[in-house]
């Protein structure tokens, strides 16, 4: 580990919080699935970081499924959820 | 020299998720946010990802961090290809600068 | 202040914001994108709890496939509403 691990893994979490804050008022549905679609990439991005910085490979296989899960979510937002709104 | 590297590279990858999420925040339409997500879904996902592999103790662990890199990569293109098609059929128009 | 209790801090802090507005949402698909961006946010905090093998069971069942089936739920009912 080079140090900068938990520093970087502060900076995406900071990052995730104000797109978060974003995604409770974005303009359209798809904005705000676009939204929680980015914490899936951050979040996974965050728990490599995590495990090389201390906290033990077990982490890895927890964002391997976040990578794999945060695509099933956009696809059915996509497919089944998102009609034409109120608001779109 | 390795961990110069290895700093380097996820100080570049979190460049790229803070590009991304300003992009998300700023951009006019959807399919222009679609682009600034899989900038930060792509390249700052891959940088971090490098930048860890190459200071992992052994091969598999490195070469199972760079096995994420193409999940990633196929999950966020099939996305962002579903929803930019959904917004097609749905009539949501790209967006234009003003004529003046 | 040392940083890893920092995170630990504006991780809680995200996560009580993040159940509120999922919980006190007008909108339901407003509530469901706070409820995947809640068990991200579970996950995440499960594996700072030394639990990663609860966090693994949490970003499977709470982030994706939960959210997966409230989506479609939200868009059965907008079919029926029309």
């Amino acid at each position: 580990m080079t140090g900068f691990e938990l520093p970087i893994a502060f900076f995406l979490l900071c990052n995730l919080i104000v797109a978060l804050l974003a995604a409770a008022r974005g303009p359209t549905a798809a904005d705000r699935m676009l939204t929680a679609l980015l914490f899936g990439s951050t979040g996974t991005g965050v728990l490599v970081l995590l495990a090389y910085g201390g906290a033990g490979q077990v982490l890895v296989d927890v964002a391997l499924l976040l990578a794999l899960l945060a695509a099933i979510g956009g696809i059915a937002f996509a497919r089944r959820a998102w009609q034409r709104g109120r608001d779109d | 020299m390795i961990d110069i590297l290895s700093a380097v590279l996820q100080i570049a990858g979190a460049f790229f998720y803070f590009a991304g999420t300003l992009g998300l925040l700023r951009f006019p339409d959807v399919y222009s946010r679609l682009h600034a997500l899989a900038k930060a879904d792509n390249l700052g996902l891959g940088c971090v990802l490098i930048g860890l592999a190459l200071q992992a103790e052994t091969l598999a662990g490195s070469l199972k961090l760079l096995l994420i890199w193409p999940l990633a990569l196929a999950a966020s293109a099939g996305v962002s290809y579903a929803i930019a098609c959904r917004a097609d059929s749905l009539g949501v128009a790209p967006w234009r600068k003003e004529k003046h | 202040m040392s940083l890893e209790f920092a995170f630990d801090l504006l991780l809680a802090l995200a996560m009580v914001w993040s159940a509120w507005r999922s919980l006190y949402a007008t909108r339901l698909d407003r509530a469901i994108v706070m409820f995947i961006a809640f068990g991200l946010l579970m996950a995440l905090a499960w594996t700072r709890l030394l639990a990663p093998d609860i966090g693994l069971a949490e970003a499977a069942i709470g982030a994706g496939l939960t959210g997966a089936l409230l989506l479609d739920a939200y868009g059965a009912l907008q079919r029926k509403k029309i």
